[in-house]
């Protein structure tokens, strides 16, 4: 178990999709970043929304979408060693990318831009566990039935424009139709998106939001775990 | 003593019977091949040995254990090659196998296995980088790494050139020698008449034969021919002899038809009579003139 998560660390520094999950966020933040005000609290929920978008619509399923179609998972399971072994430990490192690519903006953004960053960490990891199950289940579904990695990565990359739009990553939602904007915050990235914002308002995050993303996470996962097939 | 031993071994997807009663067995350090055309249940039929699929009816054994029931006593003692499976583009060599070898209670050094495979000096080259024989020989030895008392080899030189088809035929016979009983799954007549000690002959998901590769040879009785050019003499009779069933001759140019060994009879009678010949010819019968006795159909699509 530990040389398959060494390997696959390795694999995901060798993917040049993982430089973009970490570098598009940051290059959005620094394009965009020297012209917010102090205080600032849209840019930030943005960019981190943006980030654990890319992780879990685009690397996620493609690597896993790639592994089922290369017969990688296949082939493990004529080992002794179980090929769910090997999804654990890419979910798990998807997540450590994400949690890289988040403190890579927070980080920058809070040296740098001198942007505002929220005081009550509580709400804030609560929203950002909620938040990347909701699209790492998304991504999770579109690997289940992509019958393979290149599909897998148009389906993510087709899906990621309209879910953008509709969570206001694209245009502040308040230049937004008001319908659409309202739809678009029961949207898994929407919800993510302005609970993030009302963390960094200095609010507490919308139960019903909350809610909904972690509807999203558990109904999204268990269509995946039905359709998902090893070979 | 049988490595694996299978039973009347069913499999239907839907409508489709795949496997209709297969039985066969395989001695310990023996190369046991598995012949027939594709879509005749071969494959299929590995894979429930191996325990990637669950056959609907039947029994086997491997190595006395029960693939599904024993999965990881099995697992440990079987490495596998299967056909259409890659590795990730980035890993490399080393890393590959020494991954493998995690996976298993005693493995093997990959270390030597890299230099037994001709592999040392692409140790850290990505997988994506190396040559179809050079993916080849890794994967077999990744099948090999966990140190296994059976491998199971599907199509291994499909897409090789004939170079490296030779060269990988070579390094299997070492395979064997080192004491691993092989099953070669293989729609190459020439593969399996060079490496196999004996054949279970696949037809429409049932096995209609089982024996050596000389042995399905010399099992058929197909009429075949033997061509030669009289040089000097006056032709003798050759239509009484045992197994000639027809003569014809177009000038010098003298065709003799038969069944079984009539070849070594006819060159007898020509010899009696001090009837000299050229460009005596004695059509080879093959394996693939076996499999079409056998089943009724080429193995060979382009036939």
């Amino acid at each position: 178990m530990t040389k398959l998560t060494i390997v696959e660390l390795k694999l995901l520094t060798r993917e040049p999709g993982a430089m973009f999950s970490l570098l598009i966020p940051l290059f959005i933040l620094v394009v965009f970043g020297s012209s917010i005000e102090p205080g600032d609290t849209v840019l930030l929920p943005m960019a981190l929304a943006i980030a654990v978008g890319l992780v879990g619509l685009y690397l996620l399923p493609t690597t896993m979408a790639t592994y089922r179609e290369r017969g990688i998972l296949r082939r493990l399971s004529t080992t002794p060693v179980r090929p769910g072994n090997l999804l654990v430990v890419q979910l798990l490192l998807q997540l450590v990318l994400a949690l890289i690519a988040c403190a890579l903006l927070l980080v920058f953004a809070g040296t740098v831009l001198g942007a505002h960053l929220p005081t009550r960490v509580l709400p804030g990891a609560l929203t950002f566990l909620l938040g990347t199950a909701a699209m790492f289940a998304v991504g999770l579904l579109i690997a289940a039935l992509a019958p393979n990695g290149r599909a897998a990565n148009g389906i993510g990359v087709l899906l990621y424009f309209p879910m953008a739009y509709l969570a206001g990553l694209m245009q502040p939602t308040d230049q937004m139709p008001d319908i659409v904007a309202r739809i678009g915050e029961y949207t898994p990235l929407g919800a993510f998106r302005q609970s993030l914002r009302d963390v960094w308002a200095g609010g507490a995050p919308s139960p019903l939001l909350l809610g909904v993303m972690a509807v999203y996470a558990v109904v999204i996962s268990i269509a995946a775990a039905k359709f998902f097939r090893w070979e | 003593m049988a490595v694996i031993e299978v039973t009347d071994l069913r499999k239907r997807y839907a409508d489709l019977t795949v496997l209709d009663g297969v039985s066969f067995s395989a001695e310990e350090g023996e190369i046991f091949g598995i012949l027939g055309p594709n879509g005749t249940g071969k494959t299929t039929t590995v894979e429930c040995v191996e325990g990637l699929r669950r056959p609907d009816g039947g029994s086997i054994k491997v190595l006395g254990l029960d693939p599904v029931k024993d999965r990881r006593k099995v697992r440990e003692q079987i490495g596998v090659q299967l056909q259409h499976t890659q590795l990730p583009e980035n890993i490399k060599v080393w890393e590959a196998l020494d991954l493998y070898a995690s996976f298993y209670a005693k493995p093997r050094d990959w270390r030597d296995l890299l230099e037994e495979w001709g592999l040392a000096d692409k140790r850290n080259a990505r997988f994506g980088k190396l040559s179809g024989g050079q993916k080849q020989r890794l994967f077999i030895a990744l099948a090999l790494v966990g140190n296994p008392r059976v491998a199971f080899l599907d199509e291994l030189t499909t897409g090789l050139d004939p170079q490296a088809r030779r060269t990988t035929w070579e390094l299997i016979k070492r395979v064997r020698a080192s004491g691993v009983t092989v099953v070669l799954v293989s729609h190459f007549m020439d593969e399996v008449e060079e490496l196999c000690d004996r054949v279970a002959v696949f037809d429409r998901g049932k096995v209609v034969a089982i024996d050596t590769p000389a042995g399905l040879v010399d099992g058929i009785d197909a009429e075949h021919q033997m061509r030669f050019t009289l040089m000097a003499g006056d032709m003798v009779e050759l239509g009484g002899l045992p197994g000639v069933t027809g003569v014809t001759r177009t000038g010098n140019r003298v065709v003799v038809t038969g069944r079984g060994d009539f070849a070594t009879a006819v060159t007898a009678q020509l010899a009696r009579h001090h009837v000299l010949v050229s460009d005596l010819r004695i059509d080879k019968r093959t394996l693939d003139d076996a499999f079409v006795a056998l089943t009724g159909r080429s193995l060979d699509p382009t036939h």
